[in-house]
């Protein structure tokens, strides 16, 4: 009862500001329109509609979205995989990782196609789909039709290198800047003692997800780990889709973690130590550089102050591979796997396409990614501003935000505004380093394949990875050379599929982004 | 499970109660005789049974919670048993997808790493059955041999205790231990002048982890079966035999270990059926791509290529596969066994 009274006197003291600024646009509908949803994401959240960001948009536009994903379930996957089953569609379905699910049944009918709709009713999707043609590409389906529209983050850089600058400084040496350069510096981690504590306990390498971040040196020797958001995913070089773990470069670069590995210049036990490692190595003074968000790793600086004193774990730009190259792999997508589509039981298509189309208009972006006006953020200069209670709370500002509706995976034009205001200036100073270095390479959207090309896919796939991933750990933990390997490596690639893998991923991108 | 097997040790009752339908001798002679006379057989078995039901219907109402259970979770769920032979799409349903013949027990079993999951888990069943299960039945002789009681109550708290450990804390204290760098293991391994073993990420120590670590984790609480057992066991022989000057190891090979071998026998039986289970969160916890080679078992091979990729299809073909290896794995061990011991499930 006390939230409602709050919420609206909050509303009643924002409504003469709002009427100035937002009551340009006119509802969607005179009368009041309720549709269902089902939104169950991230294994936790469903939509609700006594979001302060749902009756901000029910006040804006007139609609009204019912949830009808149970709470009870944890597992996200599962509550999709039930509602379609179930066969008793809402009017709209959202959530995270349904790509593929909303194009491969979108195309068995269970879900409207878009195109037209947005022609007709959705300028501002237009528009956006229109300066963003790879993306328009990235979420047409095989048969031509667009059936979802996707979460769209915002920013460039995700993940970075980062080191110990107090270290350096200690065994006076520079910043790394080529591979040569760094393998001598980690080389003076693991023997000059920099910790100071007389033991030769220094971890010069370690990354927190082994299985995915641990590849990225292979930039190092020009191979690469991943085209996209995904470990180990393909990636596009000249119109040719590639698998990162193949070729020469893959090779070399093989041959020279292994080198590392054995050199106890990469963590010994990087494989086991699990996801609290990076808080570990530098809580206990230990950890030299790694590989992971500019954002979490820069705010170790602040909490570990006391414990580790004179720590300065700062962002370095990734060092010039033998060929000259200086790239960072890892990049916010621009498009993510997330969103909503319209289902056939929707009777309202008209008024779902212009509800999808308010979340790319300013002031839909507003809402999805700041929350309502007036309560949790600000209008300072014409740019929007999160209230200091917001800045100063206890949890994330994401998780904030997540728990009033906003930053969900709907379809949504992320503002990297959001989050730059709550970043840690050592963070932004990192990206500020990598922007200027220019080291952003582009990404592999990903493809949608039709029914026959998904079942080769699914058929190989799972068993080349499989055998790649087995293959790369004994490489690199020495059990296995791969220099004697690679021939039978080769051979047994080719044995398990991948031409035919690389075949109709190849068919799949021509279709789609040609 | 045990109270069956302890039940018909004293040849009480429940039994009757619970299988009685099928065993009671009277309704074998009468299924024989329906074979001949079809329409007197089932009305005469149904006759039968509703005399019994009303006879007994205490038990009946006893009994009707588990085939409820039975009827609902496990036969109703076997009409989706099809997807298996059918190309599943979820939004056409299961009557709705086409229907595509063995096709995807063809894919399964071109596939060689499905074939190397198959020996991943028979191997790491066997050396189980081998390693593991006689543990518990050993652990309970021992128990059962402390004189001191409140010392065997404590010990006996103590090997149970971990059972009751959830296997994610499990695996990561088998990762500490045996952490090359600060793990009690590889400590006492440098101590006693040894290399020191990264132990998780080579092939050959996957099973030895794997099987020791479950022992350790559920010996204590499996031996509770059989300290029933030969808490049934009749005082009166002991004493017997102990007035005939028998010595305690031999009351032990004479008088306790045959009378728990029924239990025994029925454990084993219902172990064999589980063989091509292994259990998988575990596995998930402990394996690293460089110990697929021996710790990839068929439940993380599905997990992998099935339901990550959502490939439900091949995910019900090789659940079927092991339903039915399964199957002829209990049928096998009991007939086995019957003819063996004389003791048997059905």
């Amino acid at each position: 009862m006390k939230r409602i009274l709050s919420l609206a006197l909050a509303s009643a003291l924002i409504a003469p500001q709002l009427a100035t600024a937002q009551e340009a646009a006119p509802k969607i509908v005179d009368k009041p329109l309720e549709m269902t949803i089902h939104m169950h994401f991230r294994d936790k959240y469903v939509w609700k509609d006594d979001w302060p960001t749902a009756k901000e948009l029910q006040r804006l536009t007139g609609i009204k979205l019912k949830n009808t994903a149970s709470n009870a379930t944890t597992i996200s996957r599962e509550a999709f995989n039930l509602l379609m089953a179930s066969g008793d569609l809402p009017d709209i379905v959202a959530g995270n990782e349904l790509r593929h699910d909303f194009v491969r049944y979108g195309m068995e009918g269970a879900f409207q196609p878009l195109n037209d709709l947005i022609e007709k009713h959705a300028p501002n999707l237009k528009k956006f789909l229109a300066s963003n043609p790879e993306i328009k590409k990235a979420i047409t389906a095989p048969d031509g039709n667009i059936y979802w529209i996707p979460y769209v983050p915002d920013g460039k850089y995700a993940r970075g290198w980062f080191i110990r600058y107090d270290w350096l400084d200690k065994l006076g040496l520079k910043a790394p800047q080529t591979v040569d350069e760094l393998y001598t510096v980690l080389q003076a981690f693991r023997d000059k003692d920099p910790n100071g504590n007389g033991q030769k306990d220094e971890v010069p390498l370690f990354f927190r997800e082994p299985n995915s971040e641990l590849q990225r040196l292979l930039v190092f020797w020009d191979g690469r780990s991943s085209g996209s958001d995904f470990a180990h995913d393909f990636y596009v070089d000249g119109g040719r889709i590639k698998h990162p773990y193949t070729g020469d470069n893959y090779r070399t670069g093989m041959r020279n973690i292994a080198k590392w590995y054995a050199e106890g210049l990469i963590d010994k036990e990087v494989f086991t130590r699990g996801a609290r490692s990076r808080e570990v190595l530098l809580g206990n003074n230990q950890g030299g550089m790694t590989y992971d968000w500019f954002a979490s790793t820069a705010s170790y600086n602040t909490s570990l102050k006391d414990k580790v004193p004179g720590l300065k774990f700062m962002a370095v730009e990734p060092p010039a591979s033998p060929s000259g190259k200086r790239i960072n792999e890892n990049r916010r997508s621009r498009m993510r796997p997330d969103g909503w589509a319209m289902t056939v039981n929707n009777k309202h298509p008209v008024e779902t396409i212009k509800l999808f189309d308010f979340y790319f208009s300013p002031q839909g972006r507003l809402l999805s990614n700041f929350g309502v006006a007036g309560v949790h953020y600000d209008m300072v200069d014409g740019k929007p501003r999160y209230k200091p209670e917001i800045l100063n709370g206890k949890a994330p500002v994401n998780t904030q935000m997540w728990e009033i509706g906003a930053q969900i995976p709907i379809g949504f034009w992320q503002d990297y505004e959001y989050e730059r205001q709550w970043t840690d200036q050592i963070a932004l100073q990192g990206i500020d380093l990598y922007e200027k270095g220019n080291f952003l390479i582009d990404e592999f959207l990903g493809v949608s394949m039709t029914v026959d090309e998904r079942q080769i896919f699914d058929r190989h796939m799972p068993n080349i990875q499989t055998y790649m991933l087995e293959t790369m750990q004994a490489w690199i933990l020495g059990s296995r050379n791969v220099d004697k390997d690679w021939e039978g490596y080769n051979a047994q690639l080719k044995k398990l599929g991948m031409e035919q893998v690389l075949a109709v991923m190849q068919t799949a991108y021509e279709r789609q982004y040609r | 499970m045990a109270e069956v097997a302890l039940d018909r040790e004293s040849g009480g009752g429940p039994l009757r109660a619970m299988g009685g339908v099928i065993a009671t001798p009277e309704l074998a002679t009468l299924r024989t005789a329906g074979s001949q006379a079809p329409g007197f057989g089932i009305r005469g078995w149904i006759r039968v049974l509703l005399a019994d039901i009303r006879r007994d219907w205490q038990l009946y109402v006893l009994l009707a919670p588990m085939i409820i259970w039975f009827a609902v979770f496990l036969y109703t769920p076997m009409y989706g048993l099809q997807i298996a032979f059918k190309q599943y799409s979820l939004f056409r349903g299961i009557d709705g997808s086409p229907w595509v013949g063995f096709s995807n027990f063809v894919t399964l079993f071109n596939n060689e790493y499905f074939l190397r999951a198959i020996k991943n888990t028979l191997l790491i069943s066997f050396y189980s059955l081998v390693f593991a299960f006689p543990m518990p039945v050993i652990l309970a002789l021992m128990f059962n041999e402390i004189q001191h009681n409140g010392f065997r109550k404590i010990a006996q708290t103590i090997t149970y205790l971990p059972h009751f450990i959830s296997v994610v804390i499990i695996a990561g204290l088998v990762i500490n231990f045996l952490s090359p760098s600060s793990g009690i293991v590889n400590v006492l391994l440098a101590k006693m002048g040894f290399e020191k073993i990264y132990f998780l990420t080579i092939p050959d120590y996957f099973r030895p982890i794997f099987i020791g670590s479950n022992i350790w984790k559920e010996a204590g609480f499996e031996s509770i079966i059989y300290l029933a057992a030969i808490a049934g066991i009749n005082p009166a022989l002991y004493e017997s035999a102990r007035i005939d000057g028998a010595s305690r190891w031999q009351m032990m090979r004479y008088i306790t270990i045959p009378s728990i071998l029924p239990t025994v026998v029925i454990m084993l039986i219902i172990r064999i059926g589980n063989m091509i289970e292994v259990g998988f969160e575990y596995i998930v916890l402990l394996y690293q791509p460089a110990t697929f080679e021996t710790a990839d078992v068929i439940a993380t091979f599905i997990y992998r290529a099935g339901l990550q990729n959502n490939q439900y299809s091949i995910g019900a073909a090789a659940g079927l596969f092991n339903a039915v290896v399964a199957f002829i794995l209990v049928y096998g061990a009991n007939r086995l066994s019957r003819r063996v011991s004389q003791t048997s499930l059905w």
